[in-house]
């Protein structure tokens, strides 16, 4: 018991990526309100994030930036930094497609809650 | 080579001529489908000819790596002639039936079709080609059993496909694993899985049997067949009674003699089943047909157990009972086409469909009621008539195979036939005439002289066996 | 000269789509120029597929790589045209070649004003470059990033439709497919994390030495990434999303939505099992018979939901659920005659969906009636596009002749090789399943009166492309050669990684 705690303790980027993960999760998947699923799912990726960026960092590590003086010999990975930059890019581009059709929703429909779409699914015709 | 290719392609072709001919020239498009029949029938009797004689066809290609032969043998040959000697009746009864009816268009069309299909089961030479055909061969006639278009025709062409599918299903599992075992499916070269013995064999013929069970309609896998008699009488009497059911019970045979081979049958403990359920089916069957009120019914009961008989036969693995087989499908198939051609007149010329109402029949139907009566003779197994030989064939290979009891069963589903079919016969002599004659014009003609001409030829092989004789001998010397 | 062709040409199949998307809108009012652009650039890709296949195919089976920026393997990004990738990229272009024929001209009453259809056609070239990026990518990285561009590309075209419903259909897919590619990218950071590697070949070499240091991360990576591409390629139950989505957008992108875009997530999912885990240790954990029981739930629950739809389009959305199963059923059975059922399977169905979705799509067009029910007589008043439909139908069942037969053929020699007697129950049972929601369609278009209206065949282009696409369903059924010949090094390939 002891050890897992302290397991956990030591590893608390990982303990706070799942934590992000399920709160992104939950939220997805039981809210109704088209806003709130949208945050959920970026949620969710900030927890991928952190997860990836906790996982090429060395605690006591140095900025990899070489041709500077620096004191330290052990560097973190940039890579997992790198890469989450890309999908923070994606992310966001997602995010804003899903706001683009927010907007169309609420125009046709007048709401943004899923569950109030569905039911004004059928009387809303081709325009 | 070009006759085999000749008759495979007539009905194909003929078929696709009718399907963009304009719909109201229906004397232009009856010449047209009467000479691709012809055409056909002639070349796959030259076919079987030169197959007797020892001549080999071979026609192989490959779809999709897959290897598939034409290359008809002598059972094969004797399963076109049956199949495209009867097709020539049926067209020309056809012409007479059809008349005035609608969608005759597609019918034709769906009728030349069936029939290269049918050919090409016969004809082919591995087993590819023959699920290829096989498989078909639903699709092909699907048209032709939901020609009514009524709700209940929908229902029954949907049960046709659904057992059909399933069962072509189970046959190419069947076939898939056979070709894993041996990696050759030919039939030419002897039994394909003679040299296999595994332990699975007894299951994969489970398989075979239920794949092509389901078109020779073994019970408990019938149900389709009595339902599709909402198809057209000439479709009833040509593809339910012969060729769609022929083609499952030729599958049959075929993987009896050409796939496990007698001499690895007689080794498998399911083959010992077999009979069994062959003989139940001849039994239940005909006590079933004894109980329908509607002819066609009647008639579709009967053919589930009759068909058994030619299985029983080849189940016994002897070549006497296979004799009795082979020229059991020769005469059942001559008779049972007269009876359904008979109860399709009798339908269309007095409108009763029920053989409780037919009192007074035979009088205004004098010739048809004579050709239904030969003919019920024939499936008692009357002397004069072909099935008295194969009969007595089919127990003779029962009590050399040392089964014995099945005689009795033959013999007692001879009995439950006279049930079955004198009391009908009788009936329609009896009580008064409700019209004066109904067997006048030209529409009557067409329908008649086939009918009577298949009885005659009944009778003829009953009284010359000889004829059919070579055909019987080729195929058991080929397997023997 | 054709030896820097052939050393570039895995980039350019990737490069020239995404090129021409992005130069497209520059000359949105001029709708003759962008179909026509779209169309050379896709009848390009087919032409630099059909070359490649052929050197792969001459080559014996010897990978084209190609090291993005020169930059050698563990550090730099390698596209890797092997057979597997090849055979992929002829699937992609065979089929998006016939379905932007087939869009020509015919989009403006779907989508609406010129403006529109180019946008279209900017996310359906994206759609296309991300797909081959797909068949060539060799990076872990890389794959995430493709998967999201096709994922957004796919949302924009449900949502092309102008219709507030393809709106919510897009919302819930992109919503869905987000979820998954979180949750690849997830398994791709434990992969990463646990082996120090992107490229699949030096990670696979690495987990194989060392995942029994780390099993737990590994079985994360491996639930992650099933799951995240279980959502994308509508993997039965998480399907829930495809229905709507491929049922409500504009015919010629439900043809490739259902088409290309689900395979294009199963060949990455493909490459993970087989590329980077690995057959070996797929068997450790299990994973295949896991793939294999899913695959054929999916084939029978995606069937009977099929049956229960009255919607033309909405059955096809629902079948594609149960013929994604075949295919991940296949994964499951780790054997080459397996694998080469599902890859063929894959090819099969691609076009083979295709071709339905444009007759469906073709007759929704013409009569306006998007139920089974309604469209009785179609057959007689379009018989080129009820043709085509007819012979997707039989191809889809498995007839002999039509390419979807040879892929079941494989599966089935596949699965009893792997002993596995429930799939081949299963393969044969979805047969017929698939007969009893196909055919009534046929059965009613060509057997059953239809009202006296005058509905037409689709114009010319479009008719060629369904000739196109039965051709292709013909051939691939008889006469399959060279294509087979890919699929069967393909998965010896696969399966010999390690």
């Amino acid at each position: 018991m002891k050890v897992l705690l302290e397991k956990l303790l030591v590893n608390y980027p990982y303990v706070a990526a799942v934590i992000l993960f399920m709160i992104g999760a939950l939220t997805v998947l039981t809210r109704s309100n088209l806003f709130k699923k949208l945050l959920g799912i970026n949620i969710m990726e900030s927890a991928i994030f952190l997860m990836f960026v906790a996982g090429g960092n060395i605690r006591g590590g140095a900025a990899p930036i070489l041709g500077e003086v620096n004191p330290k010999s052990v560097y973190i990975n940039p890579l997992p930094s790198a890469l989450m930059l890309t999908g923070i890019v994606v992310s966001v581009s997602v995010t804003a497609f899903a706001l683009a059709l927010i907007v169309r929703l609420y125009k046709s429909y007048g709401t943004t809650d899923a569950r109030r779409i569905s039911q004004l699914r059928d009387e809303v015709t081709e325009r | 080579m070009l006759a085999l290719i000749l008759a495979l392609s007539s009905g194909v072709v003929g078929g696709l001529i009718v399907a963009v001919m304009p719909q109201a020239r229906s004397r232009l498009r009856n010449l047209v489908v009467l000479v691709f029949s012809v055409s056909g029938t002639i070349f796959s009797w030259q076919v079987a000819l030169m197959v007797f004689a020892g001549e080999n066809f071979r026609i192989v290609g490959e779809f999709g790596g897959l290897a598939w032969s034409l290359d008809p043998d002598p059972l094969g040959a004797v399963f076109g002639l049956i199949a495209s000697t009867l097709w020539l009746f049926t067209t020309v009864y056809s012409f007479g039936y059809m008349a005035g009816k609608h969608k005759q268009r597609t019918y034709y069309t769906f009728l030349l079709i069936s029939f290269s299909v049918t050919l090409g089961v016969a004809f082919s030479g591995n087993l590819v080609a023959l699920y290829l055909f096989y498989e078909l061969l639903t699709f092909a006639t699907y048209p032709l059993v939901i020609h009514e278009r009524s709700s209940g025709a929908v229902k029954a062409g949907a049960k046709y496909i659904l057992y059909n599918l399933s069962g072509a299903g189970a046959l190419l599992i069947a076939i898939v694993i056979t070709y894993g075992w041996a990696g050759n499916l030919d039939f030419a070269g002897g039994p394909i899985l003679a040299n296999c013995l595994k332990n699975g064999l007894n299951w994969l013929l489970v398989l075979f049997t239920i794949g092509f069970g389901v078109k020779a309609a073994i019970m408990p896998l019938h149900r389709w067949l009595p339902a599709a008699m909402v198809a057209p009488t000439p479709v009833s009497a040509l593809l339910h009674a012969v060729a769609v059911v022929y083609s499952g019970v030729y599958g049959i045979l075929r993987v009896v003699y050409s796939v496990f081979g007698h001499e690895l049958m007689a080794e498998l403990s399911f083959s010992s089943m077999l009979p069994l359920i062959a003989a139940f089916t001849i039994l239940v069957g005909v006590t079933i047909a004894t109980q329908q009120d509607v002819l066609k019914r009647r008639l579709a009961y009967h053919t589930i157990s009759q068909l058994s008989y030619i299985l029983l036969g080849a189940f016994t693995l002897q070549p006497s009972g296979l004799t009795g087989a082979i020229l059991h499908m020769i005469s059942y198939s001559t008779l049972k086409v007269t009876l359904f051609f008979c109860a399709g007149i009798i339908a269309e010329q007095t409108g009763e469909i029920k053989v409780s109402k037919m009192g007074g029949v035979g009088w205004s139907l004098p010739m048809t009621m004579a050709a239904f009566g030969i003919a019920s003779l024939g499936m008692i197994g009357m002397l004069p008539l072909n099935t008295f030989w194969s009969k007595y064939y089919l127990m003779k290979g029962s009590v050399a195979g040392g089964r014995w009891p099945l005689a009795l069963v033959l013999i007692a589903s001879g009995i439950i036939n006279a049930v079955c079919f004198i009391p009908t016969v009788v009936t329609a002599f009896r009580g008064k005439s409700v019209q004066p004659n109904a067997e006048r014009g030209g529409r009557v003609a067409l329908m008649l002289a086939p009918t009577l001409l298949l009885a005659a030829i009944a009778l003829s092989i009953g009284l010359w066996p000889g004829i059919v004789w070579p055909g019987v001998q080729a195929v058991v010397n080929w397997f023997f | 000269m054709i030896a820097s062709i052939t050393a570039n040409l895995p980039v350019f199949v990737v490069i020239a789509p995404l090129f021409v998307a992005f130069v497209l809108p520059t000359f949105a009012r001029r709708m003759r120029l962008v179909e026509g652009l779209v169309i050379f650039v896709e009848t390009l890709g087919l032409v630099g597929a059909g070359y490649l296949a052929s050197i792969v195919l001459r080559q014996k089976g010897i990978p084209i790589i190609y090291q993005l920026g020169g930059w050698p393997a563990p550090w730099g990004i390698e596209l890797e045209a092997g057979s597997l990738g090849v055979f992929f990229l002829l699937v992609i272009s065979g089929v998006s070649l016939p379905v932007s024929l087939f869009a020509k001209g015919n989009l403006t009453e779907e989508v609406g004003s010129k403006e529109r259809v180019a946008r279209f056609y900017v996310l359906y070239l994206l759609l296309g470059g991300a797909l081959a990026g797909m068949a060539v990518t060799n990076d872990l990285f890389n794959v995430f990033v493709l998967v999201e561009v096709a994922t957004l590309s796919c949302c924009g075209l449900v949502s092309a439709r102008n219709h507030p419903r393809a709106a919510e259909a897009a919302f819930t897919y992109l919503i869905m497919a987000t979820l998954g590619s979180t949750l690849v990218l997830g398994g791709i950071g434990f992969l990463y994390m646990v082996t120090g590697h992107l490229n699949m070949g030096f990670a696979s070499q690495e987990l194989g030495r060392i995942w029994q240091d780390y099993p737990h991360v590994v079985w994360m990576a491996v639930s992650f990434i099933l799951v995240g591409f279980g959502v994308k390629s509508a993997i039965f139950p998480l399907h829930v999303w495809l229905p709507d989505a491929h049922s409500t957008a504009p015919s010629p992108a439900s043809a490739i939505l259902s088409g290309l875009a689900v395979k294009g997530y199963l060949i990455c999912l493909l490459k993970f099992l087989y590329s980077v885990f690995g057959p070996e240790l797929m068997q450790k954990f299990a994973v295949h018979r896991i793939l294999a029981l899913v695959g054929a739930v999916a084939i029978i629950a995606g069937s009977v939901l099929a049956l229960t739809q009255e919607e033309l389009k909405r059955r096809l959305a629902y079948s594609t659920v149960a013929q994604v199963g075949y295919i991940i059923l296949g994964f499951g059975l780790v054997n080459t005659k397996g694998l080469t059922g599902t890859l063929f399977y894959l090819a099969s169905h691609a076009v083979i969906k295709s071709t339905l979705f444009l007759a469906a799509g073709a007759m929704l067009a013409a009569t306006g009636k998007k139920n089974v029910r309604e469209l009785a007589g179609v057959g007689r008043k379009m018989p080129i596009t009820m043709a085509a439909f007819t012979v997707g139908s039989l191809g889809l069942i498995g007839i002999p002749l039509f390419s979807g037969f040879i892929g079941k053929w494989y599966l089935l020699l596949g699965s009893l090789e792997a002993g596995n007697i429930l799939s081949v129950a299963v393969i044969i049972a979805g047969s017929v399943l698939c007969a009893a929601y196909l055919l009534p369609v046929i059965r009613g278009a060509y057997f059953e009166p239809g009202p006296e209206e005058d509905w037409k065949d689709p114009g010319l282009p479009q008719k060629i492309a369904l000739i196109l696409l039965v051709a292709a369903i013909v051939i691939l059924g008889v006469v399959p050669g060279p294509f087979l010949e890919l699929a069967k090094r393909a998965a010896a390939e696969l399966l010999a990684l390690q």
